[in-house]
């Protein structure tokens, strides 16, 4: 059987979670120009959330969604105003080890408060599948495909006519200039950090049905989403995506192409980054940022 | 009858070093001023403490009679001062259309949006043809439109330009100081920066020069034409005293008028 | 007498009781003196990259490669316990110089973000060659001739010694000078004919040695060896916390702070014990507490109490707090 149409849906599906895991960091690293090291814990939280309302109270994961990306979006605000706010201007040593810090943090609360047993989600349609033509589509993978786009799309429409989103966009390419519009830019720069860990907890509230939650899961999908934003370009949305896509492609492909893949296939994402920054820093879509 | 914005005794800087040293200025309702100066001589300065980008170390700006030192830059905003920044600095991604959009952010600016727009549109009929166009791939001459529209966008009560003719051909600097005259005649208050004296004092009441950091010469239009002092400084003659901006940050003995 | 004249001494007693431990310590002191003077070397080098504008969050991409250069070594080629430790050394000098000329002009979260890649890259690459590295489940090491525990103990000692007169020659070297330039401005110390590549490369090479070096005296301490001890972020955070609690940028603080780390472990772990990952909440605490209140570090807060200015890492370029900054333009 041609496995071709298999692994090209399963790319697609892998897309718009990856699209959705990287997209806040695209945010946050645009507009603050801080790349978030505690994203990935972030993201761990969401599961962790989902998981207990779903388990201690039998909240299906799509409606806890909406309640966790407002916690989500009040934790980054807390975060902002209590310590981010206070290394804008510092060197970035101190803004990559303060968030680094945090994230340490956050993942050992977890270990403390969860053990590191594993746990998953398990929400009717997380199992049942349905078979089209020659693929196989798992309702879970499905609907978290399909949550992850309307989230992504619904940012999308924010920074593009909201008022507010297209203040975002002004400060995110002329902190001053957007001064002189009236933007208060300090108002910005925490509502994109609170939106930003809003949408990391999202990723994590829609990858909880689909893959095993621990307090490790974060760490290796904040990378995944480092390379997918800087093969893109930093603080690009359009290239993010193009970035989710092509890394989603990369990996699905070479687990099903590949002898062992699936082992390979999670070091992709590493020899992408150290591939992009040799040929194109910038990435696909990226202006030229000074580090 | 107070002054619109008044400037007492400001002292400004980056960092350690001193770029104002002593500036007092004033400026009136429906007044059009210019600031005149060499490089670094502290005009840019001048119109970033005003909008509150840089915060003053000491001395006063008074806008329609209130301190407004230490007012944030985005509150100025929607007191109604508004600046077109040197370099002019438009949203390169933004189309010409959404750039005045955020021009006209501030609450009170959005309720008269469309007011602005139609008049923003109307003095710059340039800009209404490329309203779709990207900021970033417009020439110089219409992106200095489009950074005085959007100032205007912002309903001010005080504009300010930073060099508007900076790096643009002789037509177009004159188009764009044929707006700035329509502008004034509706009665604006206008704070201007400029190096190129002789169009300034075509269109300004007023002028104050500034040299190493401290008011060197003030008087109206005529006044300043016909001083010595501006004329060595900016016509060549003995460029010695005022054109110099190496001393800057260190007391130069200027003699003020 | 100055203080001045007193360090001399005081770091002198330092080495030596460090040198003396492994030959005379009880066991508790054995095991204390090596982990100290592992993470004093990993600390230091550390350091030096930081020193450079070179923020390394891949640090254990070095402790691993050396790791395994070192087991595979004495396992495939029978090499003993020295001529694996020059190979450690050689294979981190390469992987430094390596990752120094892939960044190029890039610093900062660039630079932060290939070290990380290359720590998990490794990781995978050591986990997917099982055939080689004995895979996820890991390689026992089988060497023809075993040291003796007192030898591995007494490099260790010996190899944080040298990381310590290394650090000082080069603080005494024309790096100095280069480092400050390349931190404040590199653009700047271009054009005053430091050129910062050549310095960078050396560092990395120097720095990336020094810790592989450590995975090398290590695997022979453990005797075992598996990507996820190899590679594990354990290592790359304790090596940064270690220089940013005792002092970034100094010549100190990485020696203070591995100390200081390691009885911070320690303590957590007996006081907390019951609580797994008690000990590395409290260091992201530390690194967010440091970053925010403790800029300088102990050896910073030790001068200050002393009336002291604290002397490089004060001169470090602080962005001015003007209201809300743009391209200044003066």
């Amino acid at each position: 059987m041609d496995i071709f149409p298999q692994a090209f849906s399963d790319a697609i599906l892998l897309a718009g979670l990856y699209t959705l895991m990287a997209v806040g960091l695209s945010l946050g690293f645009g507009v603050l120009r801080i790349i978030n090291f505690a994203q990935g814990e972030m993201i761990m939280l969401g599961a962790y959330g989902a998981f207990w309302l779903f388990t201690l109270m039998g909240v299906d994961p799509l409606i806890s969604l909406p309640l966790l990306v407002v916690a989500g979006f009040a934790l980054g605000w807390v975060l902002f105003h209590g310590v981010v706010a206070k290394v804008l201007d510092a060197p970035h040593i101190n803004q990559i080890l303060l968030t680094f810090g945090i994230g340490l943090a956050i993942q050992h609360v977890a270990i403390i408060l969860w053990t590191g047993n594993a746990r998953s989600t398990t929400p009717d349609y997380a199992t049942t599948s349905s078979v089209v033509g020659d693929v196989l589509l798992v309702h879970g993978r499905v609907t978290a495909f399909a949550a992850a786009v309307v989230m992504v799309a619904a940012l999308i429409a924010w920074l593009q006519w909201s008022e507010t989103g297209r203040a975002t966009r002004a400060v995110a390419e002329n902190r001053s200039a957007a001064v002189l519009m009236g933007i208060d830019v300090n108002r910005i720069y925490a509502l994109s950090f609170g939106v930003s860990c809003a949408l990391s907890v999202a990723t994590g509230v829609v990858v909880s049905f689909i893959l095993t939650i621990t307090p490790f899961m974060g760490f290796p999908m904040l990378v995944k989403a480092i390379a997918i934003v800087i093969l893109g370009g930093l603080g690009s949305i359009a290239g993010t995506v193009l970035g989710a896509f092509a890394l989603a492609f990369a990996e699905t492909f070479v687990s099903y192409y590949l002898p062992e893949g699936s082992g390979w296939a999670e070091g992709i994402a590493f020899v992408l980054i150290i591939g992009i920054l040799l040929v194109r820093p910038r990435g696909i879509l990226g202006q030229a940022v000074e580090t | 009858m107070t002054a619109l914005l008044e400037l007492a005794n400001l002292r400004v800087g980056y960092g350690q070093s001193v770029v104002l040293q002593d500036v007092s200025l004033e400026l009136h309702q429906g007044e059009i001023v210019c600031l005149l100066g060499a490089n670094g001589a502290g005009k840019t300065t001048t119109t970033r403490a005003v909008s509150g980008l840089l915060a003053p170390w000491s001395g006063e700006i008074r806008f329609a009679g209130e301190n407004i030192a230490s007012i944030p830059a985005h509150k100025r905003v929607e007191l109604g001062i508004c600046l077109s920044p040197e370099g002019r600095q438009v949203f390169p991604n933004f189309s010409v259309h959404e750039n005045l959009l955020l021009g006209s952010y501030s609450k009170k600016a959005r309720q008269r949006r469309a007011e602005m727009f139609d008049e923003v549109y109307g003095l710059f009929p340039r800009l209404a043809e490329r309203r779709t166009q990207k900021a970033g791939l417009m020439s110089g001459g219409e992106q200095q439109m489009l950074a005085i529209g959007r100032a205007l966008m912002g309903c001010p009560r005080l504009l300010m330009l930073d060099e508007p003719s900076l790096g643009l051909a002789p037509k177009i600097i004159l188009d764009v100081y044929e707006a700035v005259a329509t502008i004034a005649k509706r009665g604006l208050s206008i704070l201007f920066v400029e190096q190129n004296v002789q169009a300034a004092l075509l269109v300004a009441h007023r002028g104050y020069v500034l040299a190493n950091g401290q008011i060197a010469a003030a008087g109206t239009s005529a006044e300043l034409q016909n001083s010595t002092l501006v004329q060595e400084a900016f016509l060549g003659k003995k460029p010695s005293l005022l054109a110099t901006d190496g001393a800057r940050g260190h007391s130069a003995a200027v003699p003020a008028i | 007498m100055s203080t001045r004249s007193l360090a001399i001494p005081v770091w002198a007693v330092c080495a030596l009781v460090l040198l003396l431990v492994p030959a005379y310590g009880s066991p508790t002191f054995v095991d204390l003196a090596f982990r100290t003077a592992s993470l004093i070397v990993l600390a230091i080098s550390w350091n030096l990259m930081a020193s450079a504008g070179l923020i390394s969050l891949g640090h254990s991409a070095f402790f691993g490669l050396g790791g395994y250069v070192g087991i595979l070594s004495a396992n495939l080629l029978g090499a003993p316990f020295w001529l694996s430790l020059v190979g450690a050394v050689i294979a981190g000098t390469l992987l430094g110089s390596g990752l120094a000329l892939i960044t190029g002009r890039m610093r900062g979260i660039y630079f932060a973000i290939t070290t990380l890649a290359a720590s998990e890259g490794l990781r995978v690459i050591a986990v997917m060659l099982p055939d080689l590295t004995g895979g996820a489940k890991g390689a026992y090491l089988k060497a023809a001739t075993f040291p003796g525990v007192l030898a591995i103990n007494l490099a260790m000692s010996l190899v944080a010694v040298a990381a310590c007169i290394i650090a000082w020659m080069v603080s005494r070297s024309r790096f100095h000078y280069a480092f400050r330039a390349m931190r404040a401005n590199e653009a700047a110390s271009q054009m005053l004919g430091i050129f910062p590549l050549k310095y960078r490369t050396a560092i990395m090479a120097l720095s990336g040695g020094m810790a592989s070096l450590v995975g090398g005296v290590e695997v022979w301490h453990g005797g075992y060896l598996d990507p996820a001890v190899a590679f594990d972020l354990h290592i790359t955070i304790t090596s940064q916390i270690a220089p940013i609690l005792g002092g970034i940028y100094t010549l100190s603080g990485p020696i203070l702070g591995a100390i200081a780390t390691v009885f911070l472990g320690d303590a957590t772990r007996i006081a907390l014990g019951h609580l797994q990952g008690a000990s590395l909440l409290v260091f992201g605490l530390v690194l967010v507490f440091c970053v925010l209140y403790l800029p300088q570090g102990i050896q910073g807060g030790l001068l200050r109490m002393l009336g002291k200015r604290p002397s490089e890492a004060a001169a470090e370029p602080k962005l001015s707090p003007t209201v809300a900054t743009g391209a200044a333009k003066p």
